[in-house]
């Protein structure tokens, strides 16, 4: 008598889903296969970091500080010389 | 990652960086899913963990401090691609994917991680390959360890029935499909 076939460690999801053990060893085994093809490359890093600029913080810090410098040097400097709108202003004569 | 010596970052860059270059490639690799630019994104992992190494606090294995830069700048350069891909097309030259979609989307297991979103492919990886606990995942992601058990379970899920269905479409498809029958 002919007997049909029937998987015997049926999983969730269908015959022919993994498990999540299986998946899991899937998963390790495809990564581990992932190599970089030129390797580690020590000289590289050290000439991103000479390449690379002050970091972007330090220059929004320090372009910030340098704004303010100028606001601050403007404004002791329009009082001193009393030009534009920190001079002394006409007054309307029908207020008196 | 556990069972190497733990290399202090201040004083061991050059040794960590040739300790863990191999590994934070494949996680940054997982997400991104490009050779080219997770090599590129390994070397600056290395080059922003080198630039912070005198911040490094011993909270969490030195590993797991770089996995965190790196998929960081894995997410980060993804969002980067997405945002371009919207810029008019004089802006944008498109990377080259033929070789990719050649030699890479031929594996089962790389075809269901592209069905995945980058966060999920990071929880996944993290996971099944490095092997870091939910709440190891959680520091590397900067999310809580429920995110990251939601995480892995819809990428499962996800991934399970990806390689169902992919099976299903006859053996001269997949190329890895043994893999399954042969554990």
């Amino acid at each position: 008598m002919k007997v049909p076939y029937v998987e015997d460690k049926p999983t969730p999801g269908g015959f022919r889903t993994p498990s999540e053990d299986d998946l899991g060893r899937m998963i390790r085994d495809t990564v581990e296969s992932w190599n970089p093809r030129r390797g580690p490359d020590w000289s590289d890093v050290l000439i991103r970091l000479a390449n690379s600029g002050p970091p972007a913080w330090l220059l929004y810090t320090a372009a910030s500080a340098a704004l303010i410098v100028i606001l601050i040097a403007a404004y002791l400097l329009g009082s001193a010389l009393q030009i534009g709108a920190l001079g002394p202003q006409p007054v309307p004569s029908n207020l008196h | 990652m556990t069972d190497e010596r733990e290399l202090d970052p201040a004083t061991e860059f050059r040794q960590l960086y040739d300790q863990q270059y191999l590994s934070v490639f494949r996680s940054i690799r997982g997400v991104v899913l490009e050779t080219a630019a997770a090599e590129d994104l390994t070397q600056e992992t290395f080059v922003r963990a080198y630039r912070a190494r005198h911040r490094y606090t011993p909270t969490a294995p030195p590993g797991a401090w770089l996995r965190r830069i790196g998929i960081n700048l894995a997410i980060s350069y993804l969002r980067r691609q997405k945002l371009a891909r919207v810029l008019p097309a004089r802006l944008y030259i498109a990377p080259d994917r033929r070789e990719y979609d050649r030699a890479e989307a031929r594996d089962v297991v790389t075809k269901a991680l592209t069905t995945l979103s980058p966060k999920l492919r990071a929880a996944v990886v993290l996971h099944y390959y490095d092997g870091l606990t939910r709440e190891e995942i959680a520091s590397v992601l900067g999310v809580p360890p429920g995110t990251v058990a939601s995480r892995i379970a819809k990428a499962v899920a996800i991934m399970r029935k990806s390689i169902g269905s992919d099976q299903d479409l006859g053996p001269e498809r997949s190329s890895s499909e043994g893999a399954l029958r042969g554990r």
